[in-house]
């Protein structure tokens, strides 16, 4: 009966403890330059066209585009469901809420590199968590998934695979591959979302 | 140093194995507490027994004073680990079906799984049931995906969500259990019943 | 505990400090909770996988959750449930209470009581999945981490049963 009151005596004072003692925080956002340094060449910041692709057919909730290059250029085009945030304009208070926030993850993306590394090294100087590259731009993009070369028939399996989901990415996102071989991948796909944060924290849940 | 997987301190597979051995103490400690016996779960909502009320919310604010603490001392990075995102219409919906089971099958999926192994039939029952919405669930899923994904937040903690720091909110949290404790107690007594 | 009953099985308390240490070692050493109904949705997908591949091709979930897990079976839930297989029977082994039985109140059959199981299973089965995890995914182990979806979904879980609770009495008590 009694161990109520004992097991009250001491996790309330531990509790006391927890609410009175600062919170652990030496996981802070804001980088030294050789953090910074560390994370450039780890090339973390960088997430595929593929992964990309996937998560706009998906319509991942938990992800936007961020188009980075001048607002002519995004008004003649862009992808879907991309905002604009001009390289020039990254520093304005309009945007620190999107820039700086914990709820979902940005993706830069330019016509090549350069831009979006830039976009995102600035932001992740200033300690900004949550933003990401897309990797070789819209160039890139147009290449792998607007216009996906048909590996040779003896590639690799995961090659021809790798294919297929482009070309079905491709067509889901109105891309100009035609489809000449039948593909069972034409309908879109609408799935469950699922984290995929870079970040690696753990994947869990039900 | 924790999450000892994320920081590569050991592998995957390694994970899967320990993930095996977690999984027989939450089995015996679930069945210890008696939580094979549906109408012991069930007790809690009609007052009659409350050890669901106390073991549940004894793990949780055990658990949690545990990571708070680790994190205090270092051992665990809390920003690695994982924090269930929060939909909220979906949470909301998938929590009160979910309670309309509970009160009609008398377990929920994790001791269902316990009660089975100690060979309760009214368990296997309600595994066989859990397939049957589970497959209700991804067979029609094109029809609940908006429902499903509506309204998403973020992983926000609820401390952050009521403007509290972490540590007052935990210890608010540990104040109001060890207050449903005494209440628990109270109403055990005052509709007594056998032991079965 | 009450003079009235002589139970066998643990103090609450003692039980809720071993699950508490249970859950903290699940989230020191993979950085997650417990779970459970993740697991049987595994089950489910491979089995669609097995059975009918061409449907798991076209069906949306299973293509999604086939695109995004290598193999549903290899999953860290699947594992932790055949443990709470093993640990429920070990302990039910030393406290000597493995027998075949259908439980239920003396006031109804062991039939009604199964068709209650299985339905009552039908409903968690789908709110599991559609809540993001059961009691203890989503309720005991997002409380440990202080989410709010789960503390929502802890609150209607009770809250439901509770409201419902008096509909269901004959059932139990």
């Amino acid at each position: 009966m009694n161990i109520r009151l004992k097991l009250a005596a001491i996790f309330l004072p531990l509790g006391l403890i927890i609410a009175a003692v600062p919170e652990n925080t030496t996981k802070v956002y804001k980088l030294t330059a050789a953090q910074l340094l560390v994370e450039v060449q780890e090339g973390a910041q960088f997430m595929s066209t593929d992964e990309i692709a996937d998560m706009v057919v998906q319509k991942d909730p938990s992800f936007q585009l961020i188009d980075v290059r001048a607002q002519d250029e995004f008004e003649k085009f862009h992808l879907p469901n991309a905002i604009n945030i001009p390289l020039t304009d990254i520093l304005a208070e309009d945007w620190a809420d999107v820039l700086d926030q914990d709820v979902k993850m940005n993706v830069f993306y330019s016509n090549g590199n350069l831009k979006a590394n830039e976009a995102w090294m600035i932001t992740r100087q200033l300690g900004f968590a949550n933003n990401y590259v897309m990797q070789g731009g819209l160039n890139h993009w147009a290449e792998t998934i607007m216009d996906p070369k048909s590996p040779a028939s003896t590639s690799p399996d995961d090659e021809i695979a790798k294919y297929d989901f482009r070309k079905g990415a491709s067509m889901a996102l109105g891309g100009g591959a035609v489809s000449t071989t039948k593909s069972n991948s034409d309908s879109s796909p609408k799935p469950e979302i699922k984290k995929k944060k870079k970040k690696k924290r753990a994947a869990g849940g039900c | 140093m924790g999450p000892l997987v994320v920081n590569e301190i050991i592998s995957p597979d390694t994970n899967l194995f320990l993930a095996f051995l977690i999984g027989i103490g939450f089995g015996f400690v679930l069945e210890s507490s008696g939580f094979s016996s549906s109408r012991k779960l069930a007790g809690m909502f009609y007052g009659y027994d409350t050890t669901v009320l106390k073991v549940f919310f004894t793990a949780a604010i055990t658990a949690l004073l545990g990571m708070l603490f680790f994190s205090l001392f270092g051992w665990v990075d809390l920003s690695l680990i994982y924090i269930n995102p929060t939909f909220l219409h979906s949470a909301i919906v998938g929590g009160v079906i979910m309670g309309a089971g509970f009160i009609m099958g008398g377990f929920c999926p994790g001791t269902a799984f316990c009660a089975i192994s100690i060979g309760k039939l009214d368990a296997l029952a309600f595994i066989g049931g859990l397939f049957l919405g589970i497959v209700a669930f991804t067979e029609g899923y094109p029809l609940f995906e908006e429902l499903y994904k509506a309204e998403f937040m973020g992983t926000p903690t609820i401390n952050e969500f009521l403007g509290l720091s972490r540590g007052l909110f935990s210890f608010g949290l540990i104040a109001a259990a060890f207050g449903m404790f005494w209440v628990g107690d109270w109403a055990e007594k005052k509709f007594p019943r056998e032991e079965y | 505990m009450n003079e009235v009953k002589k139970t066998k099985y643990w103090n609450p308390y003692i039980g809720g400090v071993m699950l508490g240490l249970v859950l903290l070692s699940a989230n020191f050493i993979s950085g997650r909770g417990l779970g459970a109904s993740g697991a049987l949705k595994s089950v489910i997908v491979s089995t669609v996988n097995t059975v009918a591949p061409d449907h798991a091709e076209n069906a949306a979930f299973y293509k999604n959750y086939n695109e995004t897990h290598e193999n549903p079976m290899k999953s860290w839930l699947v594992f932790q449930v055949f443990g709470v297989l093993v640990g429920g029977f070990l302990s039910g082994t030393f406290a000597k209470r493995l027998k075949f039985k259908v439980e239920h109140s003396p006031k109804i059959s062991s039939k009604r009581r199964l068709v209650f199981a299985l339905i009552g299973g039908a409903f968690f089965g789908f709110g599991s999945q559609l809540g993001r995890g059961c009691t203890s995914g989503s309720a005991l182990s997002g409380m440990a981490v202080l989410s709010l979806g789960g503390f929502i979904t802890m609150a209607c879980i009770f809250g439901t049963a509770f409201g419902l609770a008096y509909f269901f009495r004959k059932n139990w008590i």
